[in-house]
């Protein structure tokens, strides 16, 4: 928890003395038993309901009420509501307790430490030693050593069952400075934050229920947030989630409408990739060409232009691979071997770069910017600098790399593909090629699985080359991202599944199923604002969309010819909008359809009524969802 | 018909073409040594990747008619060899949907 979140500012501290103190009716009928001027004008409401069927406790909610207006700075409205219902935010002794402790009044919070209870003997014990070790660190830092020494004697060594830890606070008595101390004891002194660190560390071993956590409403709220955040499954706007009602992005503001097909390609499209800034599309073809599109700035589709910018020609064999530098001024291209370095300003190719002996099959730039890294089927992993000169080749890969990309923290480079040829090298069948067999015309050999070559996933510290994970699968690997975070990886994986890795437990957290790929690279991308979605190609010539925290399949998106949908890509910069190719020649920009076509209409306020009903129909669920979730940071993968 | 890559053979020993040394097959593959083609002796094997395959023509052989198509680098084009549709001769039956690589059309890769 951070520090700004510790539990009482300035202000509260004096409002915690009516806690109690303040308002001799208060304490008298602090839900114990009425005074001689009667029972506040609430008690009777306690004991019952908030509302019909709410499960809420009303006591708890009170109390979160009477803690938001003191937190909030109106102690006087904090008062009046502990006296007119009849509940206090927190007994007279908890009151006293956070006094003594802010006010460094040891003997008093050990005092007061005896009423409120504690049950467990374990924790009395932890909490006394807290106690002491500050009261000890304070009396170090006065420079009053010896009055120290007996805290040391006869309190921490009674109370500590941590004998490091013992020796390491009686090695602080040598501490030349009360400055020195505090680096050392790497704790920021009376006058510091360390009281209220304290507090909050002594408050784990205090049952919420005598001693409320600080700043418990807006955390119930922030996480009430965060799960809506996460309920939502079309969640493409980014906007600050009102409380005041629940929060839905509609389908409606999905990008699932065509609104440009991008014709000019005279053969198969094999892969797009957005520049940087979102403002111009890269398209690989089989047709030798790649083409710079330039996509206006214009939110209107029917006002949005989308025009060839720069054809890039001179390709010997079809385009396989993009990547744009970080300033969007280089689009680097592969075609079989070559690396081609174009301007993508001018359109003019500026080097060639001949150093794969099979074909080049990935290019990424770094995050830094300080160059590229290129994977081939030659098992080679180049690391090359901006001006096209190697920098460091690796070590062969243990694969054929299909396709890699590095995580956006720069810390790892992630690489999928084939096994090495002699590691397999078993039985007279064992090289009999997967799938593509038949694409070739070869015939009908259709291997088993068990005889096909092995597929890898290879995970690599960028920085020191070390494998740090190598993961052996069944089946075609097609194309790795990994998201903004840096923790997943998305991979196309043969036969008709899309895998999220966890790339931090190195687990697979989540197939995607729908799709359809046998033989060909298809490729899949991360969408919305923070990675929500996974999108990939398809061989059936759709565009699958699913939610990817949840797996659910929100789209299967129409519109191209026959063939397969190669790639996809979502814009680095607009919140909904994303382009597809295919084989079918052509580009599809597709996006959330504008307001005034009616059938989208309809559907927004059909979204609208599905969501009233789901409130309607669901109060009590959400209330005790929200009350009961994580941090607020948790996630279902 | 889609972006693919070609096929990458695992084997103690790799066919590949010898213009462009794109992969072709593995010894494993191999059933025979024993065969003629145009520029001298060929292999037969029971499987062969990144080819192309072409027209149906029938063609008499030392050992007998057959039904056979040319087959191409799928890189490069080069004619590499044949294969067997159909034999006529029962004798000759094995060789139905094998393939003939011409030996001086190959050389060894990794």
């Amino acid at each position: 928890m951070k520090l700004s979140e510790l539990e009482h500012a300035p202000a509260s501290a004096t409002a915690s003395l009516h806690n109690g103190h303040g308002d001799g009716a208060v304490v008298a009928t602090n839900g114990h038993a009425s005074s001689s001027r009667g029972a506040p004008a609430g008690s009777h409401l306690h004991n019952t309901p908030l509302f019909d069927s709410s499960t809420i406790d009303r006591h708890e909610f009170v109390r979160l009420m009477i803690q938001a207006l003191r937190d909030t700075g109106y102690p006087e409205s904090a008062a009046s509501l502990e006296a007119e219902s009849g509940y206090a935010l927190e007994a007279p002794h908890v009151a006293a307790f956070r006094r003594a402790v802010l006010d460094g009044a040891w003997d008093d919070a050990v005092g007061t430490l005896e009423h409120i209870g504690l049950a467990d003997a374990e924790d009395l014990r932890a909490t006394r030693f807290l106690l002491s070790q500050q009261k000890y660190l304070e009396l170090l830092e006065q420079q009053e050593v010896a009055p120290a020494l007996l805290v040391l004697r006869g309190e921490l060594a009674p109370y500590s069952i941590d004998q490091e830890k013992l020796h390491s606070l009686s090695s602080l008595m040598m501490c030349a400075s009360a400055h020195d101390l505090r680096e050392r004891a790497k704790w920021d002194g009376a006058a510091g934050t360390s009281r209220r660190r304290l507090l909050q560390h002594v408050q784990t071993y205090i049952p919420a229920s005598v001693m409320l956590p600080p700043r418990r409403l807006p955390a119930l709220l922030e996480q009430a947030r965060a799960h809506q955040r996460r309920q939502c499954l079309y969640h493409t706007r980014n906007v600050t989630i009102s409380l005041l009602e629940d929060h839905v992005c509609s389908r409606a503001d999905f990008p699932v409408l065509t609104t440009h097909i991008l014709a000019e390609h005279e053969d198969e499209v094999w892969h797009v990739q957005w520049s940087h800034d979102g403002r111009s599309l890269a398209s690989a073809s089989k047709d030798r060409n790649a083409i710079i599109w330039s996509i206006g700035p214009e939110t209107g589709p029917a006002e949005r232009e989308c025009n060839v910018d720069k054809v890039l020609r001179d390709h010997d064999s079809p385009v396989t691979a993009l990547a744009w530098s970080l300033d969007d001024s280089i689009l680097l291209t592969s075609s079989e071997m070559v690396i081609k370095m174009w301007n993508a300003k001018t359109g003019v190719c500026i080097r060639e770069l001949k150093k794969h002996d099979e074909p080049v099959s990935s290019l990424v730039y770094l995050p830094d910017g300080a160059g590229f890294v290129s994977g081939g089927m030659d098992r080679k992993i180049i690391i090359w600098d901006n001006d096209g000169s190697i920098r460091d080749a690796w070590p062969l890969a243990p694969i054929r790399v299909c396709d890699l990309t590095v995580s956006p923290d720069g810390n790892r480079l992630v690489a999928v593909g084939l096994l090495r040829s002699s590691e397999s090298a078993t039985g007279s069948n064992s090289s009999l090629p997967l799938g593509a067999a038949g694409s070739n015309g070869v015939g009908n050999t259709q291997p088993t699985p068990a005889t096909s070559p092995k597929r890898k996933i290879v995970v690599y510290d960028l920085k020191t080359r070390q494998e740090l994970n190598v993961i052996e699968v069944i089946g075609e690997l097609t194309s790795v991202r990994v998201s903004r975070d840096s923790r997943y990886a998305i991979i196309n994986h043969a036969p008709d599944e899309v895998h999220l890795w966890d790339l931090q437990s190195g687990r697979l957290a989540r197939k995607f199923t729908g799709q359809r790929q046998g033989q060909h690279i298809i490729r899949s991308c991360f969408g919305g604002d923070e990675d929500s979605f996974v999108l990939s190609g398809s061989e059936d010539g759709n565009v699958y969309v699913w939610h990817r925290d949840t797996g659910v399949l929100l789209e299967v998106l129409a519109g191209h010819g026959e063939g397969s949908v190669n790639s996809v890509g979502w814009n680095p910069r607009e919140p909904a909008l994303f382009a597809s190719c295919s084989d079918d020649h052509t580009i599809r920009i597709w996006e959330a359809p504008p307001p005034g076509i009616p059938d989208f209409d309809r559907e927004r306020e059909r979204e609208r009524e599905r969501i009233r009903a789901l409130v309607a129909a669901s109060e009590d669920i959400d209330g005790l969802t929200i009350g009961t979730g994580g941090k607020g940071k948790g996630r279902s993968a | 018909m889609g972006m693919t890559f070609r096929e990458y053979l695992a084997g103690s020993r790799i066919f590949g073409c010898q213009k462009c040394r794109t992969h072709l097959a593995t010894i494993e593959l191999m059933l025979s040594r024993a065969f003629t083609g145009q520029h001298g002796r060929a292999y037969l094997f029971d499987h062969v990747v990144n080819i192309t395959i072409g027209e149906q023509s029938e063609r008499q052989m030392t050992t007998g008619r057959h039904i056979v198509r040319d087959i191409h680098c799928i890189k490069c084009n080069t004619l590499l060899g044949w294969k067997y549709d159909h034999a006529y001769e029962e004798s000759q039956k094995y060789k139905e949907n094998k393939f003939i690589l011409e030996r001086n059309l190959l050389c060894d890769v990794q």
